[in-house]
């Protein structure tokens, strides 16, 4: 399988390596990076925002072929801490050749299935102790999770032939709540109009975002609008 | 004692995964009646082989009393892929941090009544508390789970109701199956803890771990090769 370096392809909406570079800042991370394969296009493509020696000789060694926390994390369907990696052999040749670069073995690997049998592999690092990195961890990792579905979608639907698969598809209920929030209601407000609880709008409302793209309610909504699924009201 | 397998260390687990799905042919094809496949006494369908995460219950003497079966939201499920008759032709939810819980279930032969350790009642509690923080700590918010009316009544009575449901209770073999919505949250675990009267860690330590690692016991019942059929039952869908 080839690499594909995702950072030199221009992308219309997003530039990717900024988003890693923002997951980092906010959740106070050393480094993170996202490597997806294609079932159709049989390729792996990724990026990263480590060091550039560390990237030159992570693909001159050939790691992906090796780097369990891409080869094993993928079989997860929660995240993947690296502690739990840590006696395969394949472990200790990727990292002590990290560690020459500064990078941690503290780490954790989230990994990401989509519809058509794609899979994309969210990884992020910190250099610290035991300690601060369990707390920051629990801190963390629902953001984490979603950031990680986040870019994996982006990527899959910025393929051609994907995204043409990839139309979403909202449920009624999705639709209809939407659509309050649109004609201005909070969600509380939504909730007493459908006498259901503010959890269920809470839970439709993120699978809407997700289906649609959108890191926002206020964007879902205008990409609801666009595609015609609710009216502007 | 609660352990979780999934796809890196399910290779280590063999007896208890045949167990498992020996206990869910018990379950699913003999006592409710669902439509599934039973083939030597196993019951394995196509999402065993999609790698998904098992959260299963084993009792002192290691045998396997509970299990349930997690996979994410985002890709394959059952709710997507064999239950749209629960959601009446609507698209399912899809969410980072939604997984969906299937194949729920507890040996009432080896346990009995009351709310002793051997008991259903515990075991189903001590279940339920492994999946919901096994959950959480993956940074899940919610889990939408296919149930039937019994299950239904037993979260309601163990403090631990759903809040809200998807679709609508459809047939599925003998009894009506419905997909229940629960939130990973503190205090519902809490709830369910307080009433069942676990306190504690209820995952196995790495020594006990070790000690449940093996291959299927081959005495008895033909032991099957759940990989095979996981994928035969994936070519016949």
């Amino acid at each position: 399988m080839s690499v594909i370096d995702l950072s030199k392809l221009p992308f219309p909406e997003n530039d990717l390596g900024d988003f890693l570079d923002s997951v980092c800042d906010t959740h106070e991370l050393d480094y993170a990076a996202y490597a997806g394969t294609n079932p159709i296009a049989q390729t792996v493509h990724g990026f990263v925002n480590y060091p550039e020696e560390w990237r030159t000789r992570y693909t001159e060694q050939k790691f992906e072929n090796k780097d369990p926390t891409l080869l094993l994390a993928k079989r997860s369907i929660a995240p993947v801490d690296w502690h739990r990696l840590r006696h395969e052999a394949s472990f200790k040749t990727v990292f002590s050749a990290a560690h020459d670069f500064g990078i941690s073995e503290h780490g954790l690997t989230i990994p990401v299935r989509g519809p058509y049998g794609d899979v994309g592999l969210f990884s992020v690092t910190r250099n610290c102790s035991d300690r601060e990195w369990a707390l920051l961890k629990s801190k963390i990792m629902g953001e984490l999770q979603q950031a990680a579905v986040h870019l994996h979608d982006h990527v899959i639907q910025s393929e051609a032939l994907t995204s043409i698969l990839a139309q979403p598809t909202l449920s009624a209920r999705e639709i209809e709540i939407l659509q309050w929030v649109a004609a201005g209601k909070s969600q509380q407000d939504v909730a007493d109009i459908l006498a259901i609880s503010h959890r269920t709008i809470e839970v439709h409302l993120r699978s809407s975002r997700e289906k649609l793209g959108a890191l926002t309610t206020a964007q879902a909504i205008g990409r609801a609008i666009s595609r015609g699924l609710v009216y502007p009201v | 004692m609660i352990i979780v397998i999934d796809g890196l260390n399910r290779d280590r687990y063999g007896r208890l995964l045949d167990e498992m799905f020996a206990l869910r042919a018990r379950v699913f094809g003999g006592r409710l009646g669902w439509d599934v496949n039973v083939t030597n006494g196993r019951e394995i369908d196509q999402f065993d082989a999609l790698d998904p995460a098992y959260v299963i219950g084993v009792n002192d003497d290691g045998r396997v009393v509970s299990c349930v079966r997690a996979l994410q939201t985002t890709g394959p499920h059952m709710l997507s892929d064999v239950f749209h008759e629960i959601l009446d032709g609507d698209a399912p939810l899809r969410s980072a941090t939604l997984w969906e819980s299937t194949r729920f279930c507890v040996d009432t032969e080896i346990l009995g009544r009351g709310k002793s350790r051997n008991s259903v009642s515990y075991a189903t509690c001590e279940l339920m508390i492994g999946s919901l923080e096994y959950a959480r700590d993956s940074g899940i918010e919610d889990i939408v789970t296919v149930i039937d009316p019994v299950m239904n009544r037993v979260l309601k009575r163990s403090d631990c109701a759903p809040y809200d449901y998807v679709g609508k209770t459809t047939p599925m073999g003998k009894v009506p199956a419905m997909a229940a919505l629960l939130d990973c949250t503190d205090e519902r675990i809490d709830r369910l803890r307080a009433f069942a009267g676990v306190a504690g860690d209820v995952f196995v330590g790495a020594e006990r771990a070790e000690q449940l690692a093996g291959a299927p016991d081959m005495t008895g019942a033909a032991s099957s090769n759940w990989k095979a059929d996981a994928r035969a039952s994936a070519d016949a869908v």
